[in-house]
């Protein structure tokens, strides 16, 4: 068995070891193959340069797999089901659901997030149910997280994740025919080190709308998979992110039109101060036969002191003919000009700097709570 | 002249090294409007700039003395708080930042230097609608990112509500006029006509005597090669207008 210490000694514990007990009924042996067959996401592979996937491996070993303390905190509406993996009604909902959207074999630390499993719950939007009221996610009782919604035909959710600590969390989502899934994420500062994976498959004609706001993390990474499996789906992604210090942020975004006539949007914008360090990947798949399919990347970065990194990478791979597909990327620093503008006016240059970057920001992230956490509540 | 609002005497500046200004002087006192006129590349957004503080223009001699303050150590920030004011020839847009939190942001500063308090939102938002109508600009353009995607009038006119609303002790219009339709053109004419009082001053730098049509000043500059070559009255603007600026050559 080849790896780092950590590696091989993480490796070894989920090869060995028998699950919790937690949620007996979840099938972990597709799991466990994955994780014998092809391991842990190798240090030097291309989706994980930019983040040292070996410090993660030493916080699971550190953390275990429970986090004390931390009173489970779902809130949601009565028209939506909400039930603890470790109920039977859970099992009965798995077992009716679609079938997992997750690639393990691409998503390695899915796998051990599913070996090491403490924490987890079934969101159900009933058919035709459209919830206005948010389920609301706060902290989760355990380190490894994992939570399914299920958005039926026709039904609307929204779900807000809040700040709340995991060290690894699964957020996997179905959207029936016509559904509406609305999520916000809000990731706060973190001393920790944080990875997690959005997977979402949306049927015909279903609307998926992700804005997630970050600050920054000791090591934090966002796997985000969105595929349009049904003609006329779409898909909307916005992240706003504001990291200080040495935080670490990896988004890692990919959205997969598989049917004809999609529409994907992905706006991204984000500033490094210090010498923090910001990772965008963001792919657009165009499958064979996804003719009108309607896509688009931007994202904008703020370099705010020599220091801080950005990678910022758009990646297209387009197999049909008849699609429109548009990216663009650009990395500056604080526009001088505007800078002085504002200092005209009388406005002095730490509070000048805070307006010229809360408006950059706002151009992707409107909502008022999300501003907040990034640090710019008006 | 010690009682000036503003007196630049022997002023030399530098951009990259390069000799701009060669020892302008210029005396504006309390409730007059001058005008600087002078060729393109004369140096008239040389000496805007270098009064407002911009970065990039090195003085290197001469002095500019502001309501008894030497401007050359201070800010650009602490210009504007002793009451002086640029209308920028190419105003600078912000997207994202909203041209109402901008305005805002600069009432506070002036306000909290005052030592009073912040104005209410109401009152404020009151205000600036105002200033927004006297300068012909819908209270949507408020809402706009700070001159994001305006016309060049739409620009012009938002440097002129700023004016309005920030009340300054000099005001320094760099190019206003240039680029405005007649409608325009009256509109920010009216907009200084009406900010223009005993206690404050006007320098209006031009190419063009049409501006000063409807802005009669007290006195008229000429600025050529960085030094003021001639000054007179309001007639002198006339002459220019019909002659040019070769016959002050040399
Ligand atoms: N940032 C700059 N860098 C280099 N040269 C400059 C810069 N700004 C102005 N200049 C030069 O200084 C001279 C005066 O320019 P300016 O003050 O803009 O003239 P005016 O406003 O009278 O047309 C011109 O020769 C111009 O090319
Ligand atoms: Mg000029």
């Amino acid at each position: 068995m080849a790896g780092s210490p950590a590696e091989v000694t993480l490796t070894q514990r989920l090869l060995k070891g028998g699950h919790s007990g937690y949620a007996p009924w979840l099938d972990r042996r597709p799991s466990r193959d994955v994780i014998e067959r092809i391991g842990l996401p190798a240090l030097r592979s291309e989706e994980w340069r930019h983040t040292n996937v070996r410090r993660w491996y030493e916080a699971v070993l550190a953390n275990g797999s429970s986090r004390a303390e931390e009173a489970a905190a779902i809130a949601a509406p009565a028209a939506i089901e909400v039930v603890d993996f470790a109920s039977p009604r859970a099992a009965e909902l798995a077992a009716a659901g679609p079938a997992s959207v997750i690639d393990l074999a691409s998503q390695p630390l899915a796998a051990v997030n599913a070996l090491l499993l403490r924490a987890g719950a079934v969101v159900r939007a009933p058919s035709g149910i459209r919830s206005t009221e948010p389920v609301r996610i706060g902290a989760l009782n355990g380190a490894f997280q994992h939570v399914l919604v299920h958005v039926e035909a026709g039904a609307s959710l929204t779900l807000i994740e809040e700040p709340s600590a995991f060290t690894h969390r699964v957020i996997e989502a179905t959207v029936a025919e016509a559904g509406h899934f609305c999520h916000w994420r809000r990731q706060a500062r973190s001393a920790e080190r944080e990875c997690s994976l959005v997977a979402v498959r949306l049927q015909a004609g279903a609307n998926y709308a992700l804005a997630q706001t970050s600050r920054g993390a000791d090591l934090r990474r966002n796997d985000i998979r969105i595929t349009l499996a049904g003609s006329g789906a779409e898909a909307t992604v916005v992240g706003a992110w504001r990291l200080h210090g040495h935080d670490h942020l990896d988004n890692q975004v990919a959205i997969s039109h598989a049917e004809a006539g999609g529409f994907s949007r992905q706006t991204y914008r984000g500033i490094a101060a210090d010498s923090a360090r910001a990772v965008l990947y963001g792919r657009i798949h165009i499958a064979a036969g996804a003719n009108q399919t309607d896509a688009a990347l931007s994202t904008k970065n703020l370099l705010a002191s020599d220091a801080a990194q950005v990678f910022a990478k758009p990646e297209l791979e387009i197999h049909a003919s008849d699609v429109q597909c548009r990216h663009g990327a650009t990395v500056g620093t604080l526009d001088d000009a505007a800078m002085h503008y504002m200092r005209s006016r009388g406005i002095g240059e730490e509070a000048a700097r805070e307006l010229l970057l809360a408006g950059f920001l706002r151009e992707a992230i409107a909502d008022a709570e999300g501003a907040e956490l990034v640090g710019l509540g008006a | 002249m010690s009682n000036a609002l503003l007196e630049v005497d022997s002023l030399h500046v530098e951009v990259d090294d390069k000799p701009i200004l060669k020892g302008l002087g210029i005396a504006v006192q309390a409730g007059e409007v001058h005008a600087v006129m002078g060729p393109n590349g004369a140096g008239k957004s040389t000496l805007a700039n270098v009064l407002a503080g911009r970065p990039g223009y090195a003085v290197t001699s001469g002095a500019m003395i502001f309501d008894g303050v030497d401007l050359a150590d201070r800010l650009p920030e602490e210009r504007a708080l002793l009451g002086l004011f640029l209308a920028f020839q190419y105003p600078v847009e912000i997207p994202g930042l909203s041209n109402m939190e901008f305005l805002k942001a600069a009432i506070d500063a002036r306000a909290k230097h005052a030592g009073l308090d912040e104005p209410s939102a109401a009152d404020f938002i009151k205000r600036a609608r105002e200033a927004a109508g006297r300068v012909g600009l819908s209270a949507d353009f408020l809402r706009r990112g700070v001159n994001e995607g305006f016309s060049g009038g739409e620009k012009k006119r938002n440097e002129i509500l700023q004016m309005l609303l920030l009340q300054p002790r000099l005001a320094v219009l760099d190019e206003t006029d240039s680029g405005l339709d007649i409608d325009a053109l009256q509109v920010v004419a009216a907009g200084i006509n009406a900010f223009r009082s005993a206690n404050n001053a006007v320098l209006l730098v031009t190419h063009y005597q049409r501006l000063l049509n409807y802005v009669v000043p007290d006195r008229v500059h000429v600025l050529a090669d960085g030094r003021i070559v001639r000054s007179g009255d309001h007639t002198l603007a006339e002459q220019l207008e019909q002659k040019g600026y070769g016959w002050l050559a040399s």
